[in-house]
Order: structure tokens, then C-alpha cells, then sequence
């Protein structure tokens, strides 16, 4: 017999969706950001080659990597507005030094005081970070090809100012390859991009026309705008967003964004909701962790398309890291049983989404989740669903009509203020 | 020119039709009936009562003026320090136990119900939307449901 199953792929079918999804539109680099990213890498790549830079003609190629190169890109946590962005900067000079390779870059960025980045700029381990005053980072770490036929087989930079020079090294690396192979892996649903992108797009005030610099790369479309946002990819973010919200009170190195990334792809497939796709990616970061801990060894995450890059070789430094992993894996997955338990409270529900991805952005949901309902409901624009309650999602058709518009009356409590 | 009341069996059918998990039972007092059955806010299950009956000489009873809507459970959570609609919101205050009071669901004086809407169509909806308006006063303390409040407090008007 033919069973047919329902897969829900509008983010705000359910509640426990609903929220999910609205958290992820507030954690999201909205279009307007991105558009502003993009300005500033042109911006920066121009002042690169300025006339006099000691970088002049001596950059083959400048892309962007990570988090940006995916579209999984999300707010930094004590930052409203922050985002950190990540950008290789390819050298055409070969036989540098890391130190040397690190130098330069931060001097041709730098350039002469009173310049444009003079004064926002830090030199890192294995990058150049500039800070701008609406909390954006922009992370450049120079790299050296090593391989033209196999492009961006690199490798980076890493060298601490504190430290002897003898400990300076370097290390292999293609983000390019594995930003295309997430790209072309990741599975994309039309209609949840299509509910997504239009829920993200409406909550950014700012959206600007996206820009393009023709000298470089051209830098992945918004993903909310053109291609459309795997709820893969929304999964990956939420669950980065709850890494965010665990290990920065901790103040140790946290597990890399790439490391996650590469384990939701493993188990990556289309027709799953963001609350299905949470469930599979986190269940599965726990079998991974837990079985290198059985085998008395430390995770070990490798890029698909560069044997020898090594997506764990900052994290974990120690097996108390992977245990504390372990065991944010294990509450992560009751508090998401928590959240889409349908008979506890919506006071309970929205609790545990604070407690998961931080407590202001979890209000600002709850909050905007009242007002529009409130409005449905004054306004009896509601829709019922055929268990009886008040659909979550308002661009369901209704299974029954509403009823007419009601006016709650009663009587205050005695010596109350309430009106 | 007044319309016609509906009948208690037609009531009864109504809510048979639209809200089949309602069972009716006799109520206490002649010529009243009780329908207990499930209502969700947003997917939280309720259990409700909804008592209603004819109008009767000598009878004071509210079922007898308007629908009685009481949650039964889970119970209702009263919070004395919620920002709107402390401790409860829009609800028919009874004693002893508050957390059965009544809901309040509509405006008497604007004449939003009458003998001769139905149950079905009407009361029900209307506790959905308050169970729903409710489980958001319960999260945030805020009243989004709208409404208003019987400034004279006129036992007679509270619904």
C-alpha cells in the first residue's frame, strides 16, 4: 500500500517551526549586510593595489571563505550587528615566511596614518582583522598557491608575534574546493527557499541593492535572494548559533564552524524541515563525537577535496573539549524535544528557545510571535487548524473558517489597576 | 426585527457537526446541557466545559443567559505579577477555585451574541482564540487578545 507521507517544508507550519525559523531569519547576515560586505571587500581589494601599496600587482586572487562562501554566515553573539567575514587573500610572491607573508599584508592594509584602516586593524596567528564600527570583521589571511592545477590548494599562514619565529609554520588548505562542494551538495527546497528568502527579505529594513566588484570573484549571490537557502544550511547556523551561545561564556576555543559544516553535509538530504534537519545534524555530530571517544581518539573532520586539511586541527585541543561537546549535543537534542513537544506551554516552548540561541533574540521572536498574532486574533483574520487551534502559520489555508471578530470582555480583579 | 433563537437541540446538533469530539451530558440544573471536550490554543491541548441552557423563571444560573466556557485542564496559571490582565485575563471571576472561572468572551452590551447565533460557530472559536491569546499572556504577561472591561461592574453584563 502506498503510504504518503507529509513533509512540510514552509519553515512556519508549526510552531516549533515557527520559532526555529524566525530565529534563524534574526541570526541570519541579512541582504543589506551582505550588500555592504561585499562594498567593503571591493573597497579593501582596491586599496590593496593602491599605487605605493608593498601588495601592488602582487595579488593573484582575493575570495571569500567560510561561513560567507556557504551562506551560512550568523551574527556574532555580544554584537548586535556583528558579523565576521573571511577572505583569502592569494599571493603571487612565493618562499615568504609566515611572519613575512603576515607583515606585509598588515602593512600594504594598514598603510599611512591617517589612511582609511590605520587604525582599525589587528594583526592575528593567521590573518589581518579589521574592525569596523558597525561590529563587522573582516578577517584577510594570506595564502600561497600550491597547486595550479589543483586550484586554491594553498596554504596559510600562522605565526604568533609572542612567540619564537622557529614555531611559525604553515598550513594546507582549499576552503574554495570545499565552499563549491558544500554549494553543490547541499540540497535546496524551492518552497521553503522561497518562504525563507521572503521572510528574511521582509525583515530587513536596510536591503540595499547587492553590488558586484567585476575585478574580483564575484562573491555567492545572498543566498535569500537569488539560489535559494537550504534549510540545511538554516540548520547549520542554528546549530552554530547554539555553539556560540555554549562556549563563549567559557572563553576557550570553540569547535570550528567548518568542522559543523562538513558533519551536516555528511548527513544532508533534502525534504526536511529545519527542525528535522536540527534533529539528523546534531544526532549525527553526537555519533561522530562519541565514537572517536570509544576509540580513545579525538574527532577527526578532513575537507572532502583536500586530503591533508584538517577541519580539527584547532579543536578539540583535549578530550575534555570533546566531552563538553558531548555533552551540549545531548541537552541541545532534549531541548529541541522540549520545543516541539505540543503540550507544553508556550511559556515553556519559548524558554527553551532562549536558553538554545540566546535569550535576546529568543524574546525578540516571542515578542514579534505575539504581535502578530494578537493583530490575527483582534482582527480574527486567524486561521484554525482541524485539531482546533489557532494555526501558527498564517499563509496556511484554513481547515475551518474563523469565526466572526469577538470583543474579550470580564471584570478586573479586585483592587486591580487593569482597565 | 429580533431573529429566531435557536432551540437547544439545535445547538446540540451544530455542535455535533462541527465539533464532533464534544460529548453532550445532561447538565445539573433542568434543561441545561455540558459539553466537555478538547480545545488547543496554538497545539496545547485543553480540556474545556461549555454549559449552557434555556432561560427558566426563578433560575439565576449564567448558563442560562450566555454559553460558560471553564478550562478544566491543565489549569489555568494565575500571575499576580503579569504586566496586563493580573491575574488572570478576561475572565468572569468565581470563587472559590478562580483558575474555573469563566471566560469572558464577549461583549454583552455591543451585542456580539444572541440566542440565536450558534455555539458552534461562535463560543468555541472564541475560546480558541483566548486559549491562544492566553497561552501568550502566560509567556509574556502581555493581553494581545484585545477587549475590554465592564467598567460598572454589572454582574449581569460579565461574559
Amino acid at each position: 500500500m502506498n503510504t504518503f507521507t507529509r513533509h512540510p517544508f514552509n519553515p512556519w507550519d508549526t510552531l516549533g517551526e515557527r520559532l526555529l525559523a524566525s530565529t534563524a531569519v534574526k541570526v541570519e547576515l541579512p541582504p543589506s549586510q551582505y550588500a555592504k560586505m561585499v562594498e567593503r571587500k571591493a573597497a579593501i581589494e582596491k586599496h590593496l593595489q593602491r599605487d605605493g601599496s608593498p601588495l601592488k600587482d602582487l595579488i593573484r586572487i582575493f575570495y571569500q571563505q567560510g561561513s560567507v562562501a556557504i551562506g551560512a554566515t550568523i551574527r556574532a553573539k555580544f554584537r548586535s550587528e556583528g558579523f565576521d567575514i573571511d577572505i583569502i587573500v592569494e599571493l603571487l610572491v612565493e618562499g615568504l615566511t609566515p611572519a613575512r607573508a603576515l607583515d606585509l599584508l598588515y602593512h600594504a592594509v594598514r598603510g599611512e596614518p591617517g589612511s582609511r584602516y590605520h587604525d582599525c586593524i589587528e594583526r592575528q596567528t593567521r590573518c589581518i582583522t579589521i574592525s569596523y564600527a558597525d561590529g563587522m570583521h573582516i578577517d584577510l589571511s594570506p595564502a600561497e598557491l600550491l597547486d595550479p592545477y589543483d586550484p586554491r590548494k594553498s596554504h596559510i599562514f600562522h605565526s604568533k608575534p609572542d612567540e619564537p619565529r622557529w614555531k611559525d609554520t604553515t598550513i594546507l588548505t582549499n576552503s574554495f574546493a570545499f565552499a563549491e562542494y558544500y554549494n553543490d551538495r547541499c540540497p535546496v527546497d524551492q518552497a521553503f527557499a522561497e518562504e525563507f528568502g521572503k521572510r528574511v527579505r521582509a525583515s530587513d529594513a536596510q536591503l540595499a541593492v547587492m553590488m558586484k566588484d567585476a575585478d574580483s570573484l564575484p562573491v555567492p549571490d545572498h543566498s535569500s535572494v537569488v539560489g535559494g537557502k537550504s534549510a540545511v544550511t538554516v540548520a547549520l547556523q542554528l546549530i552554530k548559533r547554539n555553539r556560540n551561545i555554549r562556549w563563549l561564556p567559557r572563553n576557550r576555543r570553540m569547535p570550528a564552524s567548518v568542522m559543523l559544516s562538513c558533519l551536516s553535509l555528511e548527513v544532508a538530504a533534502s525534504g526536511r524541515t529545519i527542525g528535522e534537519n536540527l534533529r539528523v545534524i546534531a544526532s549525527h555530530i553526537l555519533d561522530r563525537l562519541t565514537a572517536a571517544k570509544r576509540a580513545g581518539k579525538l574527532i577527526h573532520v578532513e575537507n572532502p577535496r583536500c586530503q591533508g586539511d584538517c577541519f580539527t586541527d584547532r579543536w578539540p585541543e583535549n578530550f575534555g573539549d570533546q566531552d563538553v561537546m558531548i555533552s551540549d549535543m545531548k541537552l541541545f537534542l532534549n531541548q529541541l524535544d522540549v520545543l516541539f513537544d505540543e503540550q507544553r506551554s508556550f511559556k515553556e516552548r519559548t524558554q527553551v528557545l532562549e536558553a538554545m540561541f540566546g535569550e535576546t533574540v529568543g524574546r525578540q521572536v516571542r515578542d514579534e510571535f505575539a504581535d502578530e498574532q494578537g493583530f490575527l486574533i483582534r482582527s480574527g483574520k486567524h486561521s484554525v487548524g482541524a485539531a482546533g487551534g489557532v494555526l501558527a502559520s498564517p499563509s496556511l489555508v484554513s481547515e475551518r473558517p474563523a469565526a466572526k471578530p469577538n470583543t474579550f470582555y470580564g471584570r478586573s480583579w479586585p483592587g486591580s489597576r487593569n482597565r | 426585527m429580533a431573529r429566531k433563537p435557536k432551540s437547544l437541540a439545535a445547538q446540540i446538533d451544530a455542535m455535533k457537526r462541527r465539533w464532533p469530539g464534544f460529548e453532550p451530558t445532561l447538565g445539573l440544573e433542568p434543561q441545561t446541557v455540558v459539553w466537555f471536550g478538547n480545545l488547543r490554543g496554538y497545539e496545547r491541548t485543553f480540556r474545556v466545559s461549555v454549559e449552557f441552557g434555556n432561560p427558566m423563571a426563578g433560575s439565576a444560573s449564567m448558563c442560562r443567559l450566555m454559553p460558560v466556557v471553564r478550562v478544566l485542564s491543565p489549569s489555568l496559571i494565575m500571575n499576580f505579577d503579569a504586566a496586563e490582565e493580573a491575574p488572570l485575563p478576561h475572565i468572569y471571576f468565581e470563587g472559590p477555585n478562580y483558575k474555573l472561572s469563566p471566560l469572558c468572551l464577549f461583549d454583552p452590551k455591543a451585542g456580539e451574541w444572541d440566542r440565536s447565533m450558534l455555539i458552534a460557530n461562535t463560543t468555541i472559536p472564541w475560546a480558541v482564540r483566548w486559549l491562544a491569546a492566553y497561552e501568550i499572556w502566560e509567556a509574556t504577561g502581555r493581553w494581545v487578545g484585545g477587549g475590554r472591561h465592564d467598567a460598572h461592574k454589572d454582574a449581569n453584563d460579565a461574559a
